[in-house]
Protein backbone atom coordinates (compact mmCIF):
# COMPACT_ATOMS: atom_id res chain seq x y z
CA UNK A 1 0.00 0.00 0.00
CA UNK A 2 1.49 3.01 -0.96
CA UNK A 3 1.75 6.01 1.46
CA UNK A 4 0.87 3.79 4.41
CA UNK A 5 1.53 6.46 7.30
CA UNK A 6 -1.64 8.49 5.69
CA UNK A 7 -3.90 5.60 5.69
CA UNK A 8 -5.91 6.31 8.88
CA UNK A 9 -6.63 2.38 9.73
CA UNK A 10 -4.28 -0.13 8.30
CA UNK A 11 -4.26 -3.94 9.58
CA UNK A 12 -2.70 -7.12 7.85
CA UNK A 13 -4.14 -10.35 8.76
CA UNK A 14 -5.05 -9.80 12.42
CA UNK A 15 -2.34 -6.87 12.89
CA UNK A 16 -2.69 -3.54 13.11
CA UNK A 17 -0.08 -2.01 11.26
CA UNK A 18 -0.68 1.74 11.31
CA UNK A 19 -2.95 4.08 13.06
CA UNK A 20 -2.80 7.99 12.27
CA UNK A 21 -5.15 10.38 13.19
CA UNK A 22 -6.24 13.86 12.09
CA UNK A 23 -7.00 16.56 14.12
CA UNK A 24 -11.02 15.96 14.79
CA UNK A 25 -10.83 12.29 13.93
CA UNK A 26 -10.61 9.41 16.59
CA UNK A 27 -8.85 6.57 15.29
CA UNK A 28 -8.67 3.24 17.59
CA UNK A 29 -8.94 -0.81 17.22
CA UNK A 30 -12.85 -1.36 17.59
CA UNK A 31 -12.22 -3.38 20.80
CA UNK A 32 -10.25 -0.65 22.32
CA UNK A 33 -13.20 1.76 21.56
CA UNK A 34 -15.60 -0.89 22.94
CA UNK A 35 -13.32 -0.61 26.56
CA UNK A 36 -12.78 3.30 26.67
CA UNK A 37 -16.31 4.67 25.51
CA UNK A 38 -19.64 3.72 27.04
CA UNK A 39 -21.64 4.97 24.15
CA UNK A 40 -19.74 2.06 22.04
CA UNK A 41 -20.81 -0.14 24.39
CA UNK A 42 -24.74 0.24 23.73
CA UNK A 43 -24.13 0.24 20.18
CA UNK A 44 -22.07 -2.69 19.83
CA UNK A 45 -23.69 -5.32 22.28
CA UNK A 46 -20.56 -7.42 21.90
CA UNK A 47 -17.25 -6.52 22.63
CA UNK A 48 -15.09 -6.67 19.01
CA UNK A 49 -12.51 -8.91 18.04
CA UNK A 50 -11.22 -6.92 15.33
CA UNK A 51 -11.71 -4.16 13.35
CA UNK A 52 -11.86 -0.30 13.28
CA UNK A 53 -13.32 2.28 15.09
CA UNK A 54 -13.49 5.90 13.47
CA UNK A 55 -14.90 8.85 14.62
CA UNK A 56 -15.08 11.95 13.14
CA UNK A 57 -16.31 14.85 15.27
CA UNK A 58 -15.00 18.01 13.19
CA UNK A 59 -14.79 18.20 9.15
CA UNK A 60 -11.53 17.32 7.43
CA UNK A 61 -10.63 18.00 4.06
CA UNK A 62 -8.87 14.93 2.72
CA UNK A 63 -10.59 11.48 2.47
CA UNK A 64 -10.22 9.11 5.72
CA UNK A 65 -8.66 6.02 4.19
CA UNK A 66 -8.89 2.14 6.29
CA UNK A 67 -7.41 -0.87 4.47
CA UNK A 68 -7.65 -4.18 5.67
CA UNK A 69 -5.68 -7.02 3.47
CA UNK A 70 -5.20 -10.70 4.33
CA UNK A 71 -1.47 -11.61 2.94
CA UNK A 72 -1.21 -15.13 4.38
CA UNK A 73 -2.56 -18.88 3.80
CA UNK A 74 -6.29 -19.60 5.36
CA UNK A 75 -6.44 -16.41 7.47
CA UNK A 76 -9.73 -15.80 8.71
CA UNK A 77 -10.61 -12.42 9.78
CA UNK A 78 -13.74 -11.29 11.80
CA UNK A 79 -14.57 -7.84 11.92
CA UNK A 80 -16.66 -5.39 13.44
CA UNK A 81 -16.51 -1.75 12.47
CA UNK A 82 -17.53 1.46 13.68
CA UNK A 83 -18.00 4.86 11.86
CA UNK A 84 -19.60 7.65 13.73
CA UNK A 85 -20.00 11.21 11.92
CA UNK A 86 -21.06 13.83 13.99
CA UNK A 87 -23.63 16.51 13.24
CA UNK A 88 -23.16 18.50 9.90
CA UNK A 89 -20.05 17.34 8.76
CA UNK A 90 -19.00 16.51 5.95
CA UNK A 91 -16.85 13.31 4.86
CA UNK A 92 -15.04 11.40 2.53
CA UNK A 93 -13.86 7.18 3.26
CA UNK A 94 -11.95 5.20 1.02
CA UNK A 95 -12.26 1.43 2.50
CA UNK A 96 -10.34 -1.11 0.72
CA UNK A 97 -10.35 -4.92 1.80
CA UNK A 98 -8.23 -6.94 -0.23
CA UNK A 99 -6.14 -10.28 -0.43
CA UNK A 100 -2.91 -9.51 -1.13
CA UNK A 101 -2.24 -13.02 -3.12
CA UNK A 102 -4.34 -15.04 -5.09
CA UNK A 103 -4.56 -18.21 -3.71
CA UNK A 104 -5.02 -17.59 -0.01
CA UNK A 105 -8.10 -19.70 0.98
CA UNK A 106 -9.10 -16.72 3.48
CA UNK A 107 -12.14 -15.45 4.91
CA UNK A 108 -13.17 -12.10 5.58
CA UNK A 109 -16.18 -11.52 7.40
CA UNK A 110 -17.45 -7.91 8.29
CA UNK A 111 -19.66 -6.42 10.36
CA UNK A 112 -20.16 -2.49 10.15
CA UNK A 113 -22.37 0.02 11.35
CA UNK A 114 -21.69 3.61 10.39
CA UNK A 115 -23.88 6.36 12.04
CA UNK A 116 -24.61 9.59 9.40
CA UNK A 117 -25.59 12.29 12.58
CA UNK A 118 -27.70 15.34 11.80
CA UNK A 119 -27.10 16.90 8.60
CA UNK A 120 -23.98 14.86 7.79
CA UNK A 121 -22.62 14.36 4.14
CA UNK A 122 -20.59 11.09 3.44
CA UNK A 123 -19.15 9.39 0.49
CA UNK A 124 -18.10 5.95 1.21
CA UNK A 125 -15.79 4.19 -1.27
CA UNK A 126 -15.88 0.63 -0.72
CA UNK A 127 -13.04 -1.34 -2.56
CA UNK A 128 -12.84 -4.98 -2.35
CA UNK A 129 -9.84 -6.64 -4.32
CA UNK A 130 -10.07 -10.98 -3.65
CA UNK A 131 -8.23 -13.77 -4.92
CA UNK A 132 -10.36 -16.57 -6.34
CA UNK A 133 -10.52 -18.59 -3.45
CA UNK A 134 -11.53 -16.42 -0.64
CA UNK A 135 -14.79 -15.92 1.36
CA UNK A 136 -15.93 -12.68 2.08
CA UNK A 137 -18.93 -11.75 4.03
CA UNK A 138 -19.63 -7.97 4.32
CA UNK A 139 -22.75 -7.12 6.22
CA UNK A 140 -22.96 -3.33 6.23
CA UNK A 141 -25.87 -1.38 8.28
CA UNK A 142 -26.09 2.65 7.64
CA UNK A 143 -28.08 4.72 10.12
CA UNK A 144 -28.79 7.90 8.62
CA UNK A 145 -30.08 10.78 11.09
CA UNK A 146 -31.94 13.20 9.55
CA UNK A 147 -30.99 15.64 6.91
CA UNK A 148 -28.45 13.20 6.01
CA UNK A 149 -26.95 12.56 2.72
CA UNK A 150 -24.96 9.28 2.12
CA UNK A 151 -23.24 8.04 -1.20
CA UNK A 152 -21.89 4.82 -0.73
CA UNK A 153 -20.31 3.01 -3.89
CA UNK A 154 -19.12 -0.43 -3.71
CA UNK A 155 -16.78 -1.94 -6.28
CA UNK A 156 -15.89 -5.80 -6.56
CA UNK A 157 -13.61 -6.08 -9.72
CA UNK A 158 -11.99 -8.68 -8.88
CA UNK A 159 -14.29 -11.45 -7.32
CA UNK A 160 -13.83 -13.72 -4.56
CA UNK A 161 -14.94 -17.52 -4.91
CA UNK A 162 -17.95 -16.44 -2.39
CA UNK A 163 -19.26 -13.43 -1.59
CA UNK A 164 -22.26 -12.46 0.62
CA UNK A 165 -23.27 -8.84 0.78
CA UNK A 166 -25.47 -7.24 3.20
CA UNK A 167 -26.13 -3.86 3.50
CA UNK A 168 -29.09 -2.36 5.39
CA UNK A 169 -30.01 1.66 4.73
CA UNK A 170 -32.35 3.11 7.89
CA UNK A 171 -33.33 6.11 6.69
CA UNK A 172 -35.05 9.03 8.67
CA UNK A 173 -36.74 12.38 7.89
CA UNK A 174 -35.20 14.01 4.55
CA UNK A 175 -32.13 11.48 4.50
CA UNK A 176 -31.39 10.35 1.39
CA UNK A 177 -29.02 7.96 -0.08
CA UNK A 178 -27.78 7.29 -3.59
CA UNK A 179 -26.10 3.57 -3.48
CA UNK A 180 -24.04 2.11 -6.42
CA UNK A 181 -23.05 -1.89 -6.52
CA UNK A 182 -20.28 -2.83 -8.75
CA UNK A 183 -19.87 -6.00 -9.16
CA UNK A 184 -17.41 -8.83 -11.14
CA UNK A 185 -17.65 -12.32 -11.17
CA UNK A 186 -15.83 -15.06 -12.37
CA UNK A 187 -15.39 -18.76 -10.73
CA UNK A 188 -17.40 -17.19 -8.10
CA UNK A 189 -20.78 -17.44 -6.62
CA UNK A 190 -22.28 -14.11 -5.02
CA UNK A 191 -25.39 -13.60 -3.32
CA UNK A 192 -26.20 -10.01 -2.46
CA UNK A 193 -29.07 -8.69 -0.45
CA UNK A 194 -29.43 -4.63 -0.16
CA UNK A 195 -32.43 -2.84 2.21
CA UNK A 196 -33.07 0.41 1.95
CA UNK A 197 -35.92 1.66 5.17
CA UNK A 198 -37.10 4.76 4.26
CA UNK A 199 -38.71 5.56 7.82
CA UNK A 200 -38.75 9.33 8.01
CA UNK A 201 -40.92 11.91 5.93
CA UNK A 202 -39.08 12.66 2.47
CA UNK A 203 -36.53 10.56 3.08
CA UNK A 204 -34.95 9.28 -0.82
CA UNK A 205 -33.53 6.90 -2.09
CA UNK A 206 -31.42 5.37 -5.34
CA UNK A 207 -30.02 1.89 -5.78
CA UNK A 208 -27.78 0.76 -8.75
CA UNK A 209 -26.93 -2.46 -9.34
CA UNK A 210 -24.28 -3.31 -12.22
CA UNK A 211 -23.63 -7.05 -11.97
CA UNK A 212 -21.09 -9.02 -14.56
CA UNK A 213 -21.83 -12.64 -14.90
CA UNK A 214 -18.49 -14.45 -16.32
CA UNK A 215 -17.61 -18.13 -16.73
CA UNK A 216 -18.74 -20.60 -14.02
CA UNK A 217 -20.73 -17.70 -12.32
CA UNK A 218 -23.70 -17.53 -10.40
CA UNK A 219 -25.12 -14.29 -8.63
CA UNK A 220 -28.20 -14.04 -7.01
CA UNK A 221 -29.24 -10.19 -5.76
CA UNK A 222 -32.19 -8.93 -3.99
CA UNK A 223 -32.87 -5.53 -3.69
CA UNK A 224 -35.23 -4.04 -1.66
CA UNK A 225 -36.92 -0.84 -0.55
CA UNK A 226 -39.82 -0.47 2.33
CA UNK A 227 -41.43 2.40 2.16
CA UNK A 228 -42.71 3.14 5.97
CA UNK A 229 -42.85 6.85 5.23
CA UNK A 230 -43.77 9.29 2.38
CA UNK A 231 -40.54 8.66 0.71
CA UNK A 232 -39.25 7.94 -2.68
CA UNK A 233 -36.86 5.38 -4.06
CA UNK A 234 -35.82 3.86 -7.19
CA UNK A 235 -34.11 0.67 -7.91
CA UNK A 236 -32.17 -0.06 -11.15
CA UNK A 237 -31.11 -3.24 -11.28
CA UNK A 238 -28.91 -4.54 -14.75
CA UNK A 239 -27.29 -7.28 -15.29
CA UNK A 240 -24.68 -8.42 -18.08
CA UNK A 241 -23.41 -12.37 -18.88
CA UNK A 242 -20.69 -12.79 -20.58
CA UNK A 243 -20.50 -16.20 -20.35
CA UNK A 244 -22.48 -19.11 -21.30
CA UNK A 245 -21.84 -21.11 -17.94
CA UNK A 246 -22.71 -18.03 -15.81
CA UNK A 247 -26.23 -17.43 -14.25
CA UNK A 248 -27.36 -14.07 -12.82
CA UNK A 249 -30.60 -13.87 -10.94
CA UNK A 250 -32.33 -10.62 -10.05
CA UNK A 251 -34.96 -10.10 -7.60
CA UNK A 252 -36.04 -6.16 -7.27
CA UNK A 253 -38.60 -6.23 -4.44
CA UNK A 254 -41.09 -2.85 -3.16
CA UNK A 255 -42.58 -2.84 0.25
CA UNK A 256 -45.01 0.14 -0.04
CA UNK A 257 -46.85 0.82 3.63
CA UNK A 258 -47.56 4.80 3.36
CA UNK A 259 -49.91 5.58 0.15
CA UNK A 260 -47.90 8.64 -0.42
CA UNK A 261 -44.47 6.89 -0.72
CA UNK A 262 -43.37 6.67 -4.23
CA UNK A 263 -41.21 3.52 -5.56
CA UNK A 264 -40.09 2.51 -8.60
CA UNK A 265 -37.72 -0.51 -9.86
CA UNK A 266 -36.25 -1.27 -13.18
CA UNK A 267 -34.46 -4.54 -13.65
CA UNK A 268 -32.69 -6.08 -16.89
CA UNK A 269 -30.43 -8.83 -17.91
CA UNK A 270 -28.17 -8.72 -21.09
CA UNK A 271 -25.72 -10.40 -23.43
CA UNK A 272 -22.85 -8.89 -24.87
CA UNK A 273 -24.10 -7.94 -28.53
CA UNK A 274 -22.57 -10.19 -31.35
CA UNK A 275 -22.36 -6.85 -32.96
CA UNK A 276 -20.54 -4.86 -30.88
CA UNK A 277 -17.74 -7.85 -30.46
CA UNK A 278 -17.35 -8.10 -34.30
CA UNK A 279 -17.04 -4.46 -34.60
CA UNK A 280 -14.61 -4.46 -31.82
CA UNK A 281 -12.59 -7.48 -33.26
CA UNK A 282 -12.81 -5.56 -36.72
CA UNK A 283 -10.56 -2.63 -35.01
CA UNK A 284 -7.99 -5.14 -34.39
CA UNK A 285 -8.69 -6.08 -30.67
CA UNK A 286 -8.98 -9.99 -30.12
CA UNK A 287 -12.64 -11.52 -28.85
CA UNK A 288 -10.89 -11.57 -24.90
CA UNK A 289 -9.89 -7.59 -25.48
CA UNK A 290 -13.20 -6.75 -27.30
CA UNK A 291 -15.37 -8.48 -23.84
CA UNK A 292 -13.05 -6.38 -21.30
CA UNK A 293 -13.88 -3.31 -23.36
CA UNK A 294 -17.54 -3.75 -23.80
CA UNK A 295 -17.67 -4.90 -19.99
CA UNK A 296 -15.84 -1.83 -18.81
CA UNK A 297 -17.50 0.35 -20.22
CA UNK A 298 -21.12 -1.20 -19.01
CA UNK A 299 -19.94 -0.79 -15.39
CA UNK A 300 -18.89 2.66 -16.22
CA UNK A 301 -21.87 4.02 -18.08
CA UNK B 1 -0.31 -0.40 -59.92
CA UNK B 2 1.00 -2.46 -57.74
CA UNK B 3 0.71 -6.43 -57.56
CA UNK B 4 -2.85 -7.84 -56.50
CA UNK B 5 -3.53 -7.63 -52.42
CA UNK B 6 -7.07 -8.57 -52.24
CA UNK B 7 -8.80 -11.62 -54.52
CA UNK B 8 -12.14 -13.05 -53.79
CA UNK B 9 -12.57 -16.16 -55.82
CA UNK B 10 -16.34 -17.58 -56.73
CA UNK B 11 -17.50 -16.53 -52.64
CA UNK B 12 -20.76 -17.93 -51.97
CA UNK B 13 -22.37 -17.22 -49.19
CA UNK B 14 -25.90 -18.67 -47.30
CA UNK B 15 -27.74 -16.93 -44.35
CA UNK B 16 -30.73 -18.66 -42.84
CA UNK B 17 -31.56 -21.02 -46.14
CA UNK B 18 -30.99 -17.76 -48.46
CA UNK B 19 -28.24 -17.22 -51.00
CA UNK B 20 -26.81 -13.57 -50.13
CA UNK B 21 -23.80 -14.15 -52.33
CA UNK B 22 -23.47 -15.95 -55.43
CA UNK B 23 -19.99 -16.59 -56.55
CA UNK B 24 -18.47 -13.67 -56.16
CA UNK B 25 -14.93 -12.66 -58.00
CA UNK B 26 -12.86 -9.51 -57.32
CA UNK B 27 -9.32 -8.35 -57.70
CA UNK B 28 -8.08 -5.22 -56.28
CA UNK B 29 -4.51 -3.73 -56.59
CA UNK B 30 -2.35 -2.25 -54.16
CA UNK B 31 -2.66 1.64 -54.88
CA UNK B 32 -5.97 0.90 -56.45
CA UNK B 33 -9.56 2.65 -55.90
CA UNK B 34 -12.74 0.65 -57.06
CA UNK B 35 -16.11 1.60 -56.64
CA UNK B 36 -18.76 -1.05 -56.05
CA UNK B 37 -22.38 -0.19 -56.57
CA UNK B 38 -25.96 -1.54 -56.35
CA UNK B 39 -29.27 -1.64 -55.61
CA UNK B 40 -30.25 -1.98 -51.69
CA UNK B 41 -29.91 -5.54 -50.23
CA UNK B 42 -28.25 -6.63 -53.67
CA UNK B 43 -25.56 -7.76 -51.33
CA UNK B 44 -22.85 -5.42 -51.30
CA UNK B 45 -22.83 -5.00 -47.28
CA UNK B 46 -22.56 -8.73 -46.53
CA UNK B 47 -19.98 -8.83 -49.03
CA UNK B 48 -17.40 -6.27 -47.16
CA UNK B 49 -18.52 -8.11 -43.63
CA UNK B 50 -17.63 -11.40 -45.34
CA UNK B 51 -14.27 -10.12 -46.57
CA UNK B 52 -13.40 -8.83 -42.81
CA UNK B 53 -14.20 -11.89 -41.32
CA UNK B 54 -17.84 -11.54 -39.59
CA UNK B 55 -18.56 -14.56 -38.04
CA UNK B 56 -22.39 -14.14 -38.55
CA UNK B 57 -21.81 -14.94 -42.27
CA UNK B 58 -20.50 -18.91 -43.76
CA UNK B 59 -19.08 -19.01 -46.38
CA UNK B 60 -19.88 -22.43 -48.76
CA UNK B 61 -17.67 -21.71 -51.59
CA UNK B 62 -15.14 -19.64 -52.76
CA UNK B 63 -11.75 -18.97 -50.98
CA UNK B 64 -10.38 -15.02 -50.72
CA UNK B 65 -6.72 -13.70 -50.61
CA UNK B 66 -4.91 -10.86 -48.90
CA UNK B 67 -1.91 -10.54 -50.42
CA UNK B 68 0.00 -13.81 -50.60
CA UNK B 69 -2.23 -15.12 -47.96
CA UNK B 70 -5.45 -17.21 -48.30
CA UNK B 71 -7.61 -15.64 -45.27
CA UNK B 72 -10.69 -17.47 -46.07
CA UNK B 73 -10.93 -18.73 -42.85
CA UNK B 74 -9.07 -15.69 -40.66
CA UNK B 75 -10.63 -14.33 -37.43
CA UNK B 76 -11.30 -10.49 -37.94
CA UNK B 77 -8.30 -9.21 -35.80
CA UNK B 78 -6.40 -11.56 -37.78
CA UNK B 79 -7.31 -9.81 -41.30
CA UNK B 80 -6.88 -5.92 -39.60
CA UNK B 81 -3.52 -7.38 -38.74
CA UNK B 82 -2.56 -8.10 -42.29
CA UNK B 83 -3.59 -5.00 -43.20
CA UNK B 84 -7.51 -4.84 -43.83
CA UNK B 85 -9.86 -2.32 -42.54
CA UNK B 86 -13.66 -1.54 -43.12
CA UNK B 87 -15.90 1.61 -42.55
CA UNK B 88 -18.90 0.31 -41.25
CA UNK B 89 -22.12 2.09 -42.38
CA UNK B 90 -23.74 1.73 -38.98
CA UNK B 91 -21.41 1.24 -36.66
CA UNK B 92 -22.77 0.07 -33.15
CA UNK B 93 -22.89 2.20 -29.77
CA UNK B 94 -20.09 1.40 -27.62
CA UNK B 95 -21.84 2.45 -24.25
CA UNK B 96 -19.47 3.51 -21.63
CA UNK B 97 -16.16 3.80 -23.93
CA UNK B 98 -15.65 6.88 -24.49
CA UNK B 99 -14.11 6.90 -27.97
CA UNK B 100 -10.63 8.87 -27.27
CA UNK B 101 -10.11 5.39 -25.28
CA UNK B 102 -11.36 3.47 -28.32
CA UNK B 103 -8.74 5.33 -30.21
CA UNK B 104 -5.40 5.16 -28.25
CA UNK B 105 -6.24 1.09 -27.79
CA UNK B 106 -6.31 0.76 -31.58
CA UNK B 107 -2.86 3.35 -31.49
CA UNK B 108 -1.37 0.59 -29.42
CA UNK B 109 -2.49 -2.35 -30.74
CA UNK B 110 -0.95 -1.13 -34.62
CA UNK B 111 2.17 0.44 -32.94
CA UNK B 112 0.81 4.17 -34.86
CA UNK B 113 0.33 7.55 -33.85
CA UNK B 114 -2.69 8.77 -32.77
CA UNK B 115 -3.92 10.93 -35.95
CA UNK B 116 -7.08 12.11 -34.50
CA UNK B 117 -6.04 15.49 -34.28
CA UNK B 118 -6.81 17.08 -37.51
CA UNK B 119 -8.70 20.23 -37.57
CA UNK B 120 -11.99 18.68 -38.88
CA UNK B 121 -12.58 16.54 -35.60
CA UNK B 122 -14.23 18.07 -32.80
CA UNK B 123 -12.69 17.72 -29.41
CA UNK B 124 -15.98 17.07 -27.85
CA UNK B 125 -16.42 13.99 -30.33
CA UNK B 126 -13.25 12.82 -28.40
CA UNK B 127 -14.74 12.46 -25.12
CA UNK B 128 -18.36 11.23 -25.75
CA UNK B 129 -19.22 7.74 -25.72
CA UNK B 130 -18.37 5.68 -29.12
CA UNK B 131 -21.31 6.16 -31.19
CA UNK B 132 -23.86 7.07 -28.48
CA UNK B 133 -25.54 10.01 -29.90
CA UNK B 134 -23.18 10.58 -32.92
CA UNK B 135 -24.91 12.41 -35.94
CA UNK B 136 -24.53 11.08 -39.41
CA UNK B 137 -21.92 12.77 -40.19
CA UNK B 138 -19.73 12.17 -36.84
CA UNK B 139 -20.28 8.41 -37.75
CA UNK B 140 -18.39 8.75 -40.71
CA UNK B 141 -15.40 10.59 -39.02
CA UNK B 142 -15.14 8.66 -35.99
CA UNK B 143 -15.16 5.69 -38.36
CA UNK B 144 -12.46 7.35 -40.92
CA UNK B 145 -10.32 8.09 -37.24
CA UNK B 146 -10.44 4.56 -36.24
CA UNK B 147 -9.24 3.44 -40.08
CA UNK B 148 -6.34 6.30 -39.90
CA UNK B 149 -4.95 4.60 -36.45
CA UNK B 150 -4.89 0.99 -38.01
CA UNK B 151 -2.61 1.79 -40.94
CA UNK B 152 -4.04 -0.42 -43.56
CA UNK B 153 -3.17 -1.46 -46.76
CA UNK B 154 -6.41 -1.55 -47.95
CA UNK B 155 -9.66 0.45 -46.67
CA UNK B 156 -13.24 -0.57 -47.58
CA UNK B 157 -15.75 2.64 -46.81
CA UNK B 158 -19.44 0.85 -46.73
CA UNK B 159 -21.63 3.74 -48.13
CA UNK B 160 -19.33 6.57 -46.32
CA UNK B 161 -21.52 8.98 -48.77
CA UNK B 162 -24.85 8.22 -47.24
CA UNK B 163 -26.21 10.82 -44.76
CA UNK B 164 -23.54 13.16 -45.65
CA UNK B 165 -24.44 16.85 -47.11
CA UNK B 166 -22.18 17.69 -49.82
CA UNK B 167 -19.75 20.21 -47.77
CA UNK B 168 -18.75 16.96 -45.56
CA UNK B 169 -18.58 14.68 -48.33
CA UNK B 170 -15.72 16.76 -49.86
CA UNK B 171 -14.07 16.83 -46.31
CA UNK B 172 -14.13 13.22 -46.18
CA UNK B 173 -13.23 12.29 -49.57
CA UNK B 174 -10.17 15.07 -49.18
CA UNK B 175 -9.11 12.77 -46.18
CA UNK B 176 -9.21 9.40 -47.85
CA UNK B 177 -7.13 11.07 -50.59
CA UNK B 178 -4.47 12.77 -48.69
CA UNK B 179 -4.10 10.25 -45.73
CA UNK B 180 -4.82 6.76 -47.62
CA UNK B 181 -4.63 7.24 -51.57
CA UNK B 182 -1.80 9.29 -52.08
CA UNK B 183 0.08 7.28 -49.56
CA UNK B 184 -0.70 4.09 -51.78
CA UNK B 185 -3.30 2.55 -49.88
CA UNK B 186 -5.77 0.91 -51.88
CA UNK B 187 -9.71 1.66 -51.48
CA UNK B 188 -13.02 -0.38 -51.93
CA UNK B 189 -15.69 2.31 -52.08
CA UNK B 190 -19.51 0.81 -51.47
CA UNK B 191 -22.04 3.14 -52.37
CA UNK B 192 -25.41 3.17 -53.91
CA UNK B 193 -26.06 6.68 -55.28
CA UNK B 194 -22.41 7.01 -56.21
CA UNK B 195 -21.59 10.61 -55.10
CA UNK B 196 -18.22 9.72 -53.67
CA UNK B 197 -17.10 8.86 -56.91
CA UNK B 198 -17.23 12.43 -58.59
CA UNK B 199 -14.30 13.40 -55.53
CA UNK B 200 -12.48 9.95 -55.46
CA UNK B 201 -12.39 9.00 -59.14
CA UNK B 202 -11.90 5.09 -59.01
CA UNK B 203 -10.01 3.03 -61.13
CA UNK B 204 -12.50 0.64 -61.73
CA UNK B 205 -15.90 0.41 -61.03
CA UNK B 206 -18.32 -2.63 -60.11
CA UNK B 207 -22.13 -3.39 -60.37
CA UNK B 208 -23.06 -5.62 -58.21
CA UNK B 209 -26.89 -6.95 -58.48
CA UNK B 210 -28.34 -10.40 -56.87
CA UNK B 211 -25.18 -11.49 -55.35
CA UNK B 212 -23.12 -11.25 -58.01
CA UNK B 213 -20.62 -8.46 -59.71
CA UNK B 214 -22.39 -8.20 -63.09
CA UNK B 215 -20.53 -5.42 -64.35
CA UNK B 216 -16.84 -3.64 -64.45
CA UNK B 217 -15.96 -0.23 -65.72
CA UNK B 218 -13.14 1.43 -66.26
CA UNK B 219 -14.87 4.64 -66.60
CA UNK B 220 -18.03 5.32 -63.55
CA UNK B 221 -18.84 8.41 -65.15
CA UNK B 222 -20.33 6.15 -67.88
CA UNK B 223 -21.74 3.92 -64.93
CA UNK B 224 -22.98 6.89 -63.10
CA UNK B 225 -24.64 8.18 -65.89
CA UNK B 226 -26.74 5.03 -66.84
CA UNK B 227 -28.04 4.31 -63.89
CA UNK B 228 -28.72 7.69 -63.15
CA UNK B 229 -30.99 7.23 -66.71
CA UNK B 230 -32.30 3.76 -66.32
CA UNK B 231 -31.82 2.71 -62.54
CA UNK B 232 -29.93 -0.99 -61.73
CA UNK B 233 -32.64 -3.03 -64.36
CA UNK B 234 -30.36 -1.64 -67.36
CA UNK B 235 -27.46 -3.36 -66.06
CA UNK B 236 -29.36 -6.79 -65.32
CA UNK B 237 -30.41 -6.94 -69.18
CA UNK B 238 -26.89 -5.90 -70.14
CA UNK B 239 -25.53 -8.43 -73.01
CA UNK B 240 -22.04 -7.58 -71.89
CA UNK B 241 -22.50 -9.17 -68.16
CA UNK B 242 -19.08 -9.84 -66.74
CA UNK B 243 -18.55 -13.16 -64.75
Amino acid sequence: MKNVKNVNFWQVNHKIKNIFERRGVKVLPSPKAWEKFNWVRKILKEKPKEGYFIWVKKTINLPLEACVSIASLKISQNLTNLLVIEKGIKAKVNAVCNATKNNLYATHKAKGKLILKEGVFLEYNHIHKWGEKDFVSPDYEFVLEKNSRLIYNYQNLFPPENLELKTAIHSEKNASSNLNFVINSLNSKIKIKDTVFLEGKNSQTVVRLKLVGRKNSQIEAMSQIFAEAPGKGHLDCQGLLVDKTAKISLIPQLVCQNKEAQITHEASIGKISEEELTYLRMRGLTEKEAIDLIVAGFLEK
Amino acid sequence: MGKILLKIEKLKVRVNEKDILNGVNLRIKGGEIQALLGPNASGKSTLVQVILGNPKYKIFEGKIFFGEKEITKFSPEKRVKLGMALAWQNPPQIKGVKFSELLEKISILKGSTSKYRFREVEPQLLEREVNVGFSGGEKKIAELLQILSLNPKLVIFDEIDSGLDIKRLAMVAKIIKKELVDKGVSVLLITHLGQILQFLKPNLTNIMVNGKIICKESDFRKVLRTIKKYGYEKCKKCKFLAG
